[in-house]
């Protein structure tokens, strides 16, 4: 029984507690969606529904967004960036925290589904399986079973997560999870040889196109000359259709109305034109200052593969590197662009 | 301005064009792969064509998952074998996501406009003249195309859609290896539906198996050199291809009655909030949808010229329909249950048809797994 | 098709291009309240002018350049040609910008679109007229309508409110009717104390005389006053038609206003004897291309710009709680 396993069945009883006790009135979770590999958001008052909560590596989506739709006392279950994310939606008065119970889920990573297609050169729906085994990923296709170190298909947000044990919580899935940057960096040096005749082993330099570092997008970008980035994003920001995935998907816009959709004044016209697309990521990302916690939704939920993340974990590091600050770390802090403190003013105006 | 003219039904507006178009004997031809680039360079002289192409696939992303669009065709050759199908549909290629609908000036003698293009190249922006030929669209991409015409059709001519969609040659291709996702077979498509394009294009191993569906096709085969005539073997191998592509569509909706299951189910709130619970209101499956076709309208002046646009917009939103003082949809279930309504009540009651074609980009794309299948497998 | 039959297809389309508005020009500007004005307006081609038909209860969309469009029915009825009229409340982008346009400025036209009030069924009826604040517009078109054709229809009342006696509009219409004897009109307010104090839109103590505001260019009279008997009353609308209980006899309800107006008002004619069939509203949705094709202003799989904007109740009972 792995520990998502073991998570998932105290998940389960858990919040069944919670509803049966009446201690809550809603339960957010996960629960197996209807494609391959893929999770849903399950919202439910049923406890006859619970059994359908699950965890798996697949669970990506960050349940901190449903919060404020939802009027009552409600059980969360959270990764370590969605209870940043909570914490972040306390801070700015969007929900309280005495009627939120958080589910922790010590996180050891998600699976980015589109580097496992990657990896394959296959569509997700054409694999077999995907089975976790602690630092280890065992990819089957076709019957055949393939082993890859879990650092070359996990997310890169979480390969650079820094606490993917959630910050607050009420009750707290495992053990906490050892952090992470290190640990999974040391995993991927020490790739794990084949066993058993099923799992063929990939070795380094066996063809695989994995990344350096989870940032080395960004470092590439940072590279460019000015011009060259400028292209760059004015070729990636052609392709936005406008479909907004980025926005709704984060729990950190939680504007009823979007700058965007203003018509008086219109600070940006409605329709996908490269520049305003890229005007509209540079606002939104201004808005997220000290809000992000890098769950790296927006990039997983667009569908035209903008790489959202190199701006929002920009935005990220600044926030860190001008103002030491983290989003959602202390429910009691002001957000980050409410105050000002004198230290400040040398560091940013320049 | 009077209205010009009424669909009455798919069945009744189709009908009538295919009965013109359509061929009393199919002719089939074949074209070796490696040689479809030759062909294509052939039809070159005579349409601009696009082809399913990735991008994003760069060096530099990350994510290496396919990003397939249809593309302008480089002059270079093609292989399709890993094509499945594309993430923005050929829609696009009609109602673009953004097109320039005319400009205008101020001058000394008022305002005067002018449209944005020279006859014969349809937008100066993508500098693309017409006619377009779309190669390698697949059968539900194909059939969304003739529900769209349906809308722009009904009433008043859309000055911008028509001309570039009849202008236009869909060479299908069969779909072979469909996604879980798809339930086209659902909605009386299959992997090999030939109703709705001009040639269709059979994969039989090295081969393309073409067979002449229209008028359109067939002249544009006439046009064609080097082509071989399919043999019966052929045929056959084509069939059971497509039988197999049948096969492997294995998601279904049950569409029998689904129209006034949904009237009944209209003022169902508590339903209509239940399945709406973890939508998050965002355009993918409406922009992406092959057949929705909602657009906003906006107009952009600097100094004295500008020019008004059309772009995609979409009902998910909730400024969509918002007015001054009131917004019908306000809340998200209304737009949701729009969403569902317009697809497989409203349009039934307009058009006899349902605007869906099962391509499952809805499902695939959407972020948190909003699945139409399984709201509608509710009310089953 | 080849390429050239394209071309040519392309041509006739651009030529008869149905999102390319007409330039009119601005003739005439009547401030009706504080935030609605009426704007008179003529084909700046001449020959146009003539060519032009519509029917009442149509409406077209209206452009500022480089600012947008938006649509309004046209107030005027078709039984007087020499110009066009269409009124408008300031509430958004759009109507603002047509508000700073003045007399002699150019603005973009196109329509007429929707279908009309259906004249054929209202004759030889008795017609009730229902409406509120700016509503009254499409209602005015075909009120004058009908009286210029008057021995056609049964007998006339209109009863119309709005917020304030500064909030009501075609305050020079509701004299004139008054004057009609062939007309009943009651006017209501929601209250009679105007919530916007301005010394031209007060009511006068103790006559009950309602005062237009000063038009801009003078409306004929600039001090145009309801008739003496038509005493100002002090409710909403649909409390006052139940008051005034028209008979349903031989008669149709021809209602618009507010939605909230036309919420309440359905339940209190259906009280009167009113059948779904004998009540007409026109609706008011979000609406762009004003010919069906953009998709927002449905009611089920009714388009309101294509199908309507006039329906009866009977049409739209089903979708009407829900989604109105």
């Amino acid at each position: 029984m792995n520990s998502d396993h073991k998570m998932q069945q105290k998940l389960r009883h858990e919040a069944k507690a919670l509803l049966e006790q009446d201690k809550v009135d809603l339960i957010i979770g996960f629960e197996a969606g209807s494609l391959k590999f893929t999770t849903t958001p399950l919202i439910t008052k049923s406890k006859d529904d619970l059994d359908r909560l699950v965890i798996n590596p697949f669970i990506v989506n960050n349940l901190a967004l449903f919060l404020p739709d939802f009027k009552g006392r409600i059980a969360v279950a959270s990764k370590g960036c969605d209870s940043r994310s909570i914490v972040s939606l306390i801070q700015d008065n969007k929900v309280s925290r005495d009627d939120l119970v958080i589910i922790g889920i010590p996180c050891p990573g998600m699976i980015e589904l589109r580097k496992v297609e990657k990896l394959t050169g296959k569509d997700r729906d054409e694999l077999d399986d995907i089975i976790r085994e602690g630092d280890k990923v065992v990819i089957t296709v076709d019957g055949k079973g393939s082993e890859f170190p879990i650092a070359e298909v996990l997310s890169d947000n979480c390969l650079a997560c820094e606490f993917p044990t959630p910050q607050d919580y009420d009750i707290l899935l495992g053990e906490p999870t050892a952090t992470s940057q290190e640990s999974r960096v040391k995993s991927r040096e020490s790739r794990v040889k084949g066993q058993g005749s099923r799992v063929q082993s990939h070795g380094e330099g066996g063809g695989l196109q994995s990344e350096a570092s989870p940032d080395s997008r960004l470092q590439t970008l940072k590279a460019m000359s000015p011009q060259q980035r400028w292209e760059f994003w004015r070729k990636e920001f052609s392709r936005c259709i406008r479909c907004y995935a980025c926005r709704n998907i984060c729990p950190s816009c939680f504007c009823k109305r979007c700058f965007v959709e203003e018509s008086e004044p219109r600070w940006l016209m409605p329709m996908p034109r490269w520049q305003e697309n890229l005007m509209f990521q540079a606002i939104r990302n201004i808005h997220l200052a000290g809000r992000c916690t890098d769950c790296g939704g927006c990039e997983r939920s667009c569908p035209v593969n903008i790489p959202l993340r190199c701006l929002t974990k920009e935005m990220y590091d600044l926030v860190d590197e001008l103002f030491h600050f983290k989003a959602g770390m202390d429910k009691d802090a002001p957000p980050l662009m409410t105050h000002y403190e004198q230290e400040e003013a040398e560091d940013l105006i320049r | 301005m009077s209205i010009e003219y009424r669909v009455s039904s798919f069945e009744e507006y189709r009908g009538g064009r295919r009965e013109a178009s359509k061929l009393k004997t199919q002719n089939s031809k074949l074209v070796r792969k490696k040689d479809i680039g030759s062909v294509l360079h052939q039809w070159s002289k005579d349409y601009t064509i696009f082809v399913p192409c990735n991008e994003g696939d760069t060096a530099f992303t990350v994510h290496g998952s396919r990003l397939t669009v249809y593309g302008l065709w480089d002059g270079s050759d093609i292989n399709l074998d890993w094509y499945r199908n594309t993430v923005t549909p050929p829609k696009a290629n009609f109602l673009p996501p953004l097109e320039e609908m005319f400009r205008f000036q101020k001058g000394k003698e008022g305002h005067s406009m002018e449209l944005p293009f020279e006859p014969g190249v349809w937008s100066l922006e993508s500098g693309v003249p017409l006619p377009q030929l779309i190669f390698g669209i697949r059968p539900c991409d194909a059939r969304a195309l003739s529900l769209l015409d349906l809308i722009f059709t009904d009433a008043y001519q859309d000055p911008y859609y028509l001309p570039r969609r009849e202008g236009a040659v869909l060479v299908g291709l069969v779909c072979l290896n469909p996604y879980d996702s798809c339930f086209c077979t659902s909605l009386g498509i299959g992997p090999g539906e030939s109703d709705d394009v001009d040639l269709l294009l059979t994969d039989i191993g090295d081969e393309f198996l073409i067979e002449e569906i229209s008028d359109k096709g067939k002249r544009l085969m006439e046009l064609t050199a080097g082509l071989k005539d399919a043999t019966e073997d052929d045929t056959a191998r084509a069939n059971e291809a497509k039988e197999k592509a049948y096969g492997r569509v294995t998601r279904k909706i049950n569409t029998e009655g689904i129209k006034d299951r949904l009237l009944s189910a209209f003022e169902d709130e508590h339903y209509w909030e239940k399945v709406a619970a973890k939508c998050i209101a965002c355009g993918i499956c409406t922009f992406l949808c092959p057949t929705c076709y909602c657009f906003d309208i906006s107009d952009e002046m600097v100094k004295k010229q500008g020019a008004r646009f059309r772009c995609w917009d979409s009902c998910a939103f909730a400024l969509y329909t918002k007015m001054p003082m009131e917004n019908p949809r306000e809340e998200k279930w209304q737009r949701v249950r729009q969403k569902v309504c317009h697809k497989f009540e409203f349009y039934p009651m307009t058009f006899d048809v349902i605007a869906c074609t099962g391509c499952g980009r809805c499902i695939r794309l959407c972020p948190v797994n909003w699945d139409i299948t399984q709201t509608l497998r509710l009310l089953d | 098709m080849t390429a050239s039959d394209i071309i040519e297809k392309h041509r006739f389309l651009a030529q008869s291009n149905v999102y390319l508005p007409h330039i009119m020009v601005i003739e005439k500007i009547i401030d009706e309240t504080p935030s609605v004005r009426t704007f008179h307006f003529n084909f700046k081609d001449e020959k146009l002018r003539d060519e032009f038909t519509f029917e009442s209860g149509q409406f077209g969309e209206y452009s500022v350049f480089g600012v947008g469009e938006a649509p309004f029915c046209i107030s005027s009825s078709p039984t007087r040609r020499d110009h066009l009229e269409f009124a408008l409340q300031r509430v958004g982008k759009v109507t603002n910008a047509l508000h700073r346009l003045g007399v002699g400025a150019e603005i973009g036209f196109r329509g007429p679109y929707g279908n009309g009030f259906p004249l054929d069924l209202l004759q030889g009826k008795n017609l009730v007229f229902v409406g509120g604040g700016i509503g009254l517009a499409p209602l005015r078109s075909l009120i004058w309508n009908v009286l210029d054709n008057r021995d056609k229809y049964g007998d006339i009342q209109i009863i119309y409110g709005a917020r304030s006696p500064a909030d009501l509009c075609f305050k020079y219409d509701l004299d004139a009717w008054g004057d009609d004897k062939t007309v009943d009109v009651i006017t209501t307010v929601d209250r009679q104390e105007s919530r916007v104090q301005s010394p031209v839109s007060r009511v006068e103590a103790g006559n009950s005389r309602l005062q237009s505001q000063e038009s801009r260019v003078g409306a004929g009279d600039s001090r145009l006053q309801t008739a003496d008997s038509r005493l100002l009353r002090e409710g909403f609308v649909p409390q006052i038609l139940g008051q005034v209980a028209p008979s349903a006899q031989n008669a149709i309800a021809i209602v618009c206003g507010p939605p909230i107006m036309i919420r309440f008002t359905f339940p209190v004619l259906e009280k009167l004897g009113f059948t779904p069939e004998q009540m007409i509203t026109t609706l008011e949705k979000r609406m762009k291309c004003g010919i069906g094709k953009c998709g927002r202003c449905n009611i089920g799989n009714i388009y309101v710009c294509r199908d309507g904007p006039v329906f009866s109740y009977a049409q739209i009972k089903g979708f009407i709680s829900s989604e109105y």
